[in-house]
């Protein structure tokens, strides 16, 4: 039996992005109003707060306003805001810009910003708060007394790749808390388990994911205008895969440019990093970068699905938040506020809750009461067929975003709420035209995977037990190859998963060290045999301002 | 003319490869030079260090630190520069050097400027920001700490001479060393020391199976070489993880580097493009190696090593 050390807290966060850190910050506040005095604590598995967040990002800044009431815009962490907007559609060599852009697609009022910087920006105003933020650990486990949930027990570090106990072996401590806020961002790890183990999907639509992939470019001074917004459709992704590519203009002549790949595409050769390398051959982006040098990368998931996407959010002990619990528009293709927004909701239920002395499900269930009532669900509740259109490719999408814009979000058909089912299940077996037979990484423009991995500066301690479990590896060499020929190689954006020859056999390498936390190997594996689990806290990318 | 203080580290009864260059550095910066010996082995060592174009060797031995604690290495290092009040102090920045000589600064109120890639006069620079940035730092003191990272100086360039040595007598109260060390570490590592190995025979993805490997090792026991590996090996377990070389192994910059087979990816190239001359063999004539490469074999290692195994021997033989 492992002695753990345990540290009791109040309230434990479990991941440091925009909701648990706006969150705490609001439940501290609260708290000191209200003459209690309680203790807060954030989990966060990189080294330290941002290096694993990314994002477009395009803000709104309505709930930073709700949370920071006494500053103005200028003090939020901002590259600039939107100061010109463009909506086009992509040919091979052309762009068409859209006739007509609707309002509720508009950034009128947002920011052009870096996820990575706001987060540091409001992991340092949790601090002064006196929320204490925990870097480098990693929840592995939630702890449960019966139904309730207690507690998160952290990493074990030092074991080595066989599974055996190194020298500088230390246990994983126990965090008691009386309420876990699992705030884990896209695909969490612990909430994979929890959704499942708590049922809390049931009644609603499988969530759906995109995976987001994007490069940052130094460019030439003086030639990119900050808060420049360009959004794209068509090429490289054509109609039959969900997604478009974004490029924002940031602080100091750097271009933020990336692209979303809806992760419910059907043919399994489709690669989100070589489409993005596909999108550098358009003669108009080309153009942009003419000059410049790719200086960063990074990939991440993001649920697609929408509101009726979203699980039952509380059980005795236990909430979930942001990414976690899908708040995205979609439509807008914003989060960042939403994700705010629901840990500051969460926080008020959680003053209650603390001032009551009562966390198990009945009272922690006014946090979702909380939600329906706010702006998160008039925003969602406007768009929430809009991901299920796009089912029937992108005219089909478009029109169904019309007559929910028309109707107030009415679906197909004027219905009130269409159905999805869960991405990985579209995929087509059977190999299908290679999308990348002409692509060729000329080094400048054009990357390969490995090179792009490097500029994510992700790194992992190479002695560990590979942090991506593969529950059957034999369906990978007997069925999954004949199948849909091992599209691990192709949706993983960090090259990772590779077939090596073994004998006459292949086998599967995992290149676990390149991982860039995106998850989406976890969400696309057609047989759902990988599970991605945190590695030793503290490794992965190392992201400074994506 | 200035007084300089070499601290010398003793590895396992011999001069550490870091203090010979420190050494190097020592005599380039031009100056009186006193090297120090502390432990068990200081004879043996201060015996080498006879050879060496110094001034002069302090020995140390005491019970307290027959082998390396930082309590007491701190005290003596004090005692000896405030009696002999050195204007420089040179290191070369190992582990112990990170370990104790911080406390060294500290205590005296001396600035360390640790870690130095370069001098420059009276500048020094050093890498920050995981070695992103180089940043030019000098020093306002009249006296100051400097180590120096690997490869900043070649021990080659140490001058020979004649130097001699005598005791230092210092005064260790028993109650200040509050840690006992263990035996020396066995780095895994210590079988090949690729860091400081002028040839190197490195192996990729192209040689194919593990029963390949020896081809490695034969050209490499022909030239005199060390044998490395890019991560596709190490990872398929056909050789020691201490022979990686690239951003998650070791850097190396010897005056050969043979690459056999490795596609070259940045992750790889960063390990080894302070390499003086590159060979690469691969299939690929687009392998990203043949970029940094200065001779460039378009081929297959199977059949071009073999050959070149044999017309290196041939050449031996004459």
């Amino acid at each position: 039996m492992i002695e753990r050390e345990i540290l009791e807290l109040d309230v434990l966060f479990v991941g440091a992005g925009p909701a648990s850190l706006a969150g705490a910050i609001h439940l501290q506040r609260l708290l000191r109003k209200s003459g209690q005095d309680a203790s807060v604590g954030v989990l966060e598995k990189a080294g330290e707060v941002g290096a694993h967040s990314l994002s477009g990002a395009i803000v709104d800044p309505r709930a930073l306003k709700e949370l920071f009431p006494d500053k103005s815009v200028q003090d939020f962490p901002f590259e600039a805001e939107v100061s010109e907007e463009h909506l086009y559609y992509l040919t091979e060599s052309r762009k068409i810009p859209f006739p007509f852009v609707p309002p509720s697609m508009s950034h009128h009022g947002c920011y052009v910003a870096s996820l990575g910087k706001l987060t540091r920006w409001l992991g340092e105003a949790c601090e002064k708060d006196g929320v204490d933020i925990f870097c480098g650990f990693a929840g592995t486990e939630l702890i449960y007394d019966g139904d309730q949930i207690i507690g998160v027990r952290t990493g074990d570090r030092g074991i080595d790749k066989k599974g055996t106990k190194k020298q500088h072996f230390e246990p994983g401590a126990d965090i008691h808390a009386k309420v876990v806020v699992l705030g884990e961002g896209t695909r969490g790890s612990l909430t994979k388990n929890f959704l499942h183990k708590h049922s809390l999907m049931k009644e609603r639509n499988p969530q759906v994911w995109a995976v987001g992939v994007k490069e940052l470019w130094q460019m030439p001074a003086g030639t990119v205008q900050p808060g420049f917004v360009a959004h794209t459709m068509g090429f490289p992704l054509g109609h039959d895969v969900f997604g478009g590519a974004f490029l924002y203009g940031m602080k100091n002549d750097i271009w933020d440019l990336g692209l979303v790949v809806g992760l419910d595409y059907k043919n399994p050769g489709v690669d989100s990093h070589h489409e993005l390398q596909r999108l550098k051959t358009h003669p108009w982006i080309r153009s942009l970068l003419e000059g410049g040098k790719m200086v960063a990368y990074g990939a991440k998931s993001l649920p697609e699905g929408g509101w009726y996407s979203i699980p039952k959010l509380s059980v005795s002990g236990a909430m979930l938040i942001g990414d976690s619990a899908g708040f995205m528009n979609g439509q807008r293709l914003k989060g960042i506020h939403l994700a705010m927004k629901s840990g500051m909701l969460a926080a008020e239920t959680i003053t209650e809750a603390i001032t009551e002395n009562n966390f198990i499900e009945t009272k922690l269930r006014d946090y979702e009461d909380r939600v329906k009532s706010s702006w998160i669900r008039d925003e969602l509740w406007k768009v929430r067929n809009f991901h299920q259109g796009f089912d029937h490719g992108l005219i089909g999408g478009l029109t169904n975003a019309g007559i929910g814009l028309l109707t107030g979000g009415l679906g197909w058909g004027f219905k009130e709420r269409l159905t999805s089912i869960a991405g990985h299940i579209r995929m087509e077996k059977g190999m299908k035209k290679d999308r990348y037979k002409d692509l060729q990484f000329d080094g400048k423009y054009l990357f390969d995977k490995v090179t792009d991995v490097y500029h994510s500066a992700t790194a992992h301690e190479e002695d560990q037990v590979p942090h991506l479990h593969v529950n059957e590896p034999d369906i990978c060499i007997t069925k999954c190859v004949e199948e849909y020929g091992n599209p691990c190689k192709n949706f993983c954006p960090a090259d990772v998963y590779e077939m090596v020859p073994d004998g006459d056999n292949q086998r599967l390498q995992i290149n676990f060290s390149n991982c860039v936390h995106c998850k989406t190997c976890d969400i696309m594996d057609p047989y759902q045999i990988i599970d991605w689990v945190p590695p030793e806290g503290g490794d992965g990318p190392v992201w400074i301002n994506l | 003319m200035i007084n300089i203080l070499v601290v010398v580290e003793d590895n396992r009864g011999s001069m550490h490869r870091m203090s010979k260059e420190a050494i190097a550095g020592a005599q380039k910066i031009g100056g009186s030079i006193t090297a120090l010996v502390i432990g068990d082995n200081a004879d043996t060592i201060s015996n080498e260090l006879s050879s060496i174009a110094i001034e002069k060797t302090l020995v140390v031995k005491h019970e307290l630190v027959s082998s390396y604690n930082p309590d007491g290495y701190t005290e003596i290092v004090t005692q000896v520069i405030e009696s002999t009040s050195p204007d420089m102090l040179v290191i070369g920045h190992t582990y112990q050097t990170r370990d104790f000589m911080p406390r060294v600064s500290a205590r005296i109120d001396i600035p360390f400027i640790p870690d130095i890639i370069e001098v420059e006069q009276d500048i020094y620079t050093k890498q920050v920001l995981n070695s992103k940035l180089n940043s030019s730092v000098s020093s306002l003191s009249d006296m100051k700490i400097l180590s120096f990272q690997s490869a900043c100086f070649s021990a080659e360039d140490i001058l020979t001479g004649r130097s001699s040595s005598q005791n230092f007598d210092v005064d260790l109260d028993p109650s200040i060393v509050r840690s006992i060390s263990e035996e020396p570490f066995q780095e895994s590592a210590a079988e090949v020391d690729l860091e400081s190995a002028e040839l190197i025979v490195s192996v990729g993805r192209g040689i194919e199976k593990e029963d390949n490997i020896p081809i490695a090792f034969t050209l490499a026991e022909v030239l005199g070489a060390e044998v490395s590996a890019s991560r596709p090996v190490i990872d398929s377990g056909w050789l020691p993880s201490f022979r990686q070389i690239g951003s998650s192994g070791s850097a190396v910059s010897p005056k050969l580097y043979f690459s056999l087979g490795i596609s070259g990816a940045i992750q790889h190239v960063v390990g080894m493009k302070g390499s003086k001359n590159i060979i690469a063999v691969n299939k690929d004539p687009d392998a990203p190696i043949f970029e940094i490469a200065d001779y460039a074999v378009v081929g297959d290692l199977l059949e071009i090593v073999p050959k070149l195994i044999e017309a290196l021997k041939t050449e031996k033989d004459l």
